[in-house]
């Protein structure tokens, strides 16, 4: 069964100028996306700055209003409206874990506040149950009575997944959760929530920029480029046989540790870059958005053009 | 990639590591909480811990006194104490018809004094809902909200309260706060509105939305505490202004009848010109009183604003 489907979605922002504040343009921050995401699994969502994964995920959660196309979790339509039962079992960790906690509020009332909403629990259960929540994401239960300042960035993002997975939700939207915190602490993070997943048998959707990360967590990828897909596929296919020039440039562009085949990566990439300006013209349309995605084999499918 | 090539292993106890750091770290330092940082901002900011104590003392004195001070016996024409001088039986004189100045100077500033915390709390009151809902909003209802304060700004503040002083059946301190506060909400709701368009744009009122909160838990428990200390602010600051404006219109004659005395009635004396000149007794006290008030509020709510700022603070 498949637990998410986005079909053809499109979020468009409008421009308002002229006299009235008539709607005179529109940004097509996502324009026609559609991916399916399975139990269990980790789907990557994948692109530059502006390229619409954030606002593909913010629309998913129910933040952002939807222009056109639908979403369907668990076989319901999800656009939109207020369905209470079904928006409790998808939660959304945040890019950046100084903003995403109120400094106001102690992390007992973090936690708690999705389980006052949905839960009825007496005040001791609800100190019981955030104090199992922060130990299971590692942090002492002692330190429910202080203030998100009070702790480091790895440890803030700790809160945010305690927050998150309080409702024990089926899937996660993370919205590059480790971005805003440094190397060493990523791998901390990432692990735990690998190590997370598998106990609560999580589905993620992991938008993300940096493209080890993605290779590090998730089984298949999307690829976005002005609001559209590019290509999607296994991480094994992405990463190992890109089909569409972007999708090639942004795999060349992974820095390979080893400085012994520093010369050759930078040949490549130079290949790379002519083949992708040479070729621009051949994948994007006139105004530079891909083109439909046609599958290659029964998982990857890849923008191409018309005439092949 | 950095990332894959940290094996697992060693991350977990680089995890313990870590955590047992940060938790030890946490322990250590707590932070203080917003009083403290005020407290101490008073501390060195000695101008304003003498207003802070000055106001404070004042207060509770002319509140106390009019406890016990009767009202009627103080606005009592006696016609045999015409313009007395300050003596051991009236200690600041009298004035044309014979009333003690200083009872009145007592129960004057209680007025005065209550109508402008109930001004300032009032008026408070909706600009903070106003600008709040406003600014969470945006869009339609903050535009729709925003013209209603644009009309409210455009009234003439003075000739409308005015107006409804003399229309105003039942006529005390109740109805003339509220008059007020009717026409001196705009402000507060301008600002915090400005501030709730910032605040509501944060990731932590959009995690509270994912969370299953109502927008109106979202404004009044998780965005409302974090404008409060710009609220308290304004408001204190606002309440040297709302003593000042009570003293002008009394002053004028639009205030309280002099049966009920405020420190603008024992200003509005001066209006007789031999008063002015020749019978300071009546007038000079409430007007240093005014003028003490007004600097000391604006002096706490300035070390309040500082407490309030990281950046502005001297402690």
């Amino acid at each position: 069964m498949t637990l998410l489907k986005v079909d053809d979605l499109k979020v468009h922002f409008p421009i308002r100028g002229g006299i009235l504040n008539r709607k005179i343009d529109s940004i097509k921050a996502v324009d026609g996306v559609s991916f399916e995401i399975q139990p269990g699994e980790t789907y990557g969502l994948v692109g530059e700055s502006g390229s619409g994964k954030t606002t593909t995920g913010k629309a998913v959660m129910g933040l952002n209003k939807i222009t056109g196309g639908e979403i369907y979790f668990k076989d319901e339509l999800l656009n939109a409206g207020k369905k209470v039962n079904i928006r409790k079992d998808i939660q959304m960790i945040f890019q950046d874990p100084y903003s995403s906690l109120n400094p106001r509020k102690r992390v007992l009332d973090i936690i708690a506040e999705p389980l006052r909403n949905y839960e009825k629990l007496s005040k001791k259960e609800e100190k019981k149950k955030v104090q199992e929540l922060l130990e299971k994401v590692g942090l002492s239960p002692e330190s429910i009575l202080k203030y998100p300042h009070e702790f480091s960035g790895g440890q803030r993002q700790r809160i945010g997944v305690a927050r998150a997975i309080a409702l024990k939700p089926k899937l996660i939207i993370m919205d590059e959760p480790v971005s805003a915190l440094d190397v060493s602490v990523q791998a901390q993070v990432l692990n735990f929530m690998q190590d997370l997943q598998k106990e609560l048998n999580l589905t993620y959707l992991f938008i993300s920029h940096d493209l080890g990360v993605v290779k590090h967590m998730c089984d298949r990828i999307g690829i976005m480029y002005n609001g559209r897909y590019v290509e999607e596929g296994t991480k094994e296919e992405i990463f190992n046989d890109p089909q569409h020039i972007y999708t090639k440039r942004l795999v060349a562009a992974i820095p390979d540790i080893n400085p012994q085949n520093r010369k050759e990566n930078l040949e490549f990439r130079e290949e790379v870059k002519n083949e992708f300006s040479n070729s621009f013209n051949n994948y994007f349309d006139e105004e530079g958005l891909a083109y439909q995605l046609k599958p290659v084999t029964d998982t990857h499918r890849v923008a191409l053009p018309e005439k092949g | 990639m950095g990332v894959s090539i940290v094996s697992r292993e060693q991350t977990q106890t680089e995890i313990e590591k870590n955590n047992e750091q940060e938790n030890k770290d946490v322990d250590s330092q707590k932070s203080s909480s917003g009083l403290v940082i005020f407290w101490k901002e008073l501390l060195n900011d000695k101008l304003a811990l003498v207003s802070l104590i000055f106001f404070t003392l004042v207060t509770l004195f002319v509140f106390g006194v009019s406890l016990i001070l009767d009202q009627d016996q103080v606005v009592r024409v006696d016609l045999f104490a015409i313009y007395e001088p300050p003596s051991s039986e009236f200690w600041l004189g009298t004035d044309y018809g014979g009333r003690d100045v200083f009872g009145q100077l007592i129960i004057g500033t209680r007025n005065s004094l209550s109508i402008g915390f109930l001004v300032t709390l009032i008026s408070g009151v909706i600009g903070v809902v106003f600008g709040v809902v406003s600014g969470y909003f945006g869009g339609h209802v903050d535009n729709f909200l925003m013209r209603i304060v644009d009309f409210f700004m455009v009234l003439p503040f003075f000739m409308l309260v005015i107006v409804f002083v003399s229309v105003a059946p039942d006529y005390n301190v109740w109805t003339f706060s509220l008059i007020m506060a009717a026409f001196l909400w705009m402000g507060i709701a301008r600002l915090i509105r400005s501030k709730a368009l910032q605040e509501k744009e944060l990731d932590y009122a959009q995690a509270s939305r994912t969370l299953g909160s109502s927008h109106f838990s979202i404004i009044f428990k998780q965005v409302l505490p974090n404008i409060t200390s710009l609220v308290v602010v304004t408001m204190t600051l606002n309440l040297a202004a709302n003593i000042g404006i009570e003293s002008g219109l009394s002053f004028l004659g639009f205030g309280f009848p002099e049966d009920t005395p405020s420190l603008g009635t024992l200003l509005s004396y001066t209006t007789n010109p031999t008063t002015l000149e020749e019978r300071w007794w009546i007038w000079l006290p409430a007007a240093i009183l005014i003028l003490l008030l007004m600097l000391a509020v604006r002096n706490v709510g300035e070390a309040l604003k500082r407490a309030a700022d990281a950046r502005q603070r001297r402690a």
